[in-house]
């Protein structure tokens, strides 16, 4: 049981509190939807890609932070439920360049039709709902 | 490197001992938001002693209610932590490694 030993910090500091919009990846980005320019659906936050060191490789003093380049999503239920992760390969990356926003649901600034995320949607469209009648226009 | 290789893994002091685990990982954006929002760096992690589930948003100072429940969540995450970047030595899915003689930050978020 010696590796499940804990040992505490004896003193907390006030952390120092950034000029801009402080985000927690767990409370603010993972699992939050995202809707695209129009407020059209897109997908959700299944992970988040960084920039930077190596994992698990020394990093050296004075190293500019990691920042994140990408908003992940991808086939993940099956890994929730059984452990693990899908290969990096199979996990679509929506950079972060093109966010707009952050709240109870995360803005992109580009239509969702310009997304490999949404490429199931854009086939069922085009190969089914279109081909039932009347499916291919608004009611 | 993702985030989930992180969430969740160990983190040991510079001596090895162990200190909890990668509850939450902290960004900020530097610059003013205009149409796109500028990059986000990375800040540091939240460590939690006992757990690495999430706060569900109690780490906000201002959230009480319902009482039950942030007693609840309050006392189970009680004792943790936030490490700056500059304080982590090694980060991956092997755990994470802070630099001996690193700073311990209060965890909870202000707004």
């Amino acid at each position: 049981m010696s590796e499940r030993k804990r040992v505490q910090p004896r003193q907390l500091h006030a952390a120092p509190s950034p000029a801009g919009l402080v985000l927690d990846a767990q409370l603010h980005l993972l699992d939050r939807q995202m809707l695209d320019v129009d407020g059209v659906p897109v997908t959700t936050v299944d992970d988040i890609e960084l920039s930077g060191p190596e994992p698990n490789e020394e990093i050296p003093e004075g190293t500019a932070p990691p920042q994140i380049t990408a908003l992940l999503t991808g086939p993940v239920l099956g890994t929730r439920i059984f452990g693990g992760r899908p290969p990096s390969s199979r996990l679509i990356r929506i950079p972060w360049k093109v966010v707009a926003g952050v709240d109870t649901v995360v803005t992109l600034g580009v239509r969702a039709d310009s997304m490999d995320a949404s490429w199931v949607e854009r086939w069922l469209r085009n190969h089914v709902i279109a081909r039932i009648p009347g499916g291919s226009h608004e009611p | 490197m993702n985030l989930s290789d992180m969430l969740g893994s160990d983190v040991l002091d510079g001596a090895g001992e162990r200190l909890g685990e990668v509850s939450d990982v902290r960004f900020a954006l530097d610059a003013g938001a205009g149409q796109l929002l500028s990059p986000a760096r990375l800040v540091g992690i939240v460590v939690s002693p006992r757990t690495a589930s999430s706060f569900l948003g109690y780490e906000r100072q201002e959230i009480s209610q319902p009482w039950p429940v942030a007693q609840l969540l309050r006392w189970r995450h009680r004792g943790s932590f936030l490490v700056l970047w500059e304080d982590i030595a090694v980060m991956g899915s092997e755990g994470v490694r802070l630099r001996s003689g690193f700073t311990a930050y209060d965890a909870r978020l202000t707004r």
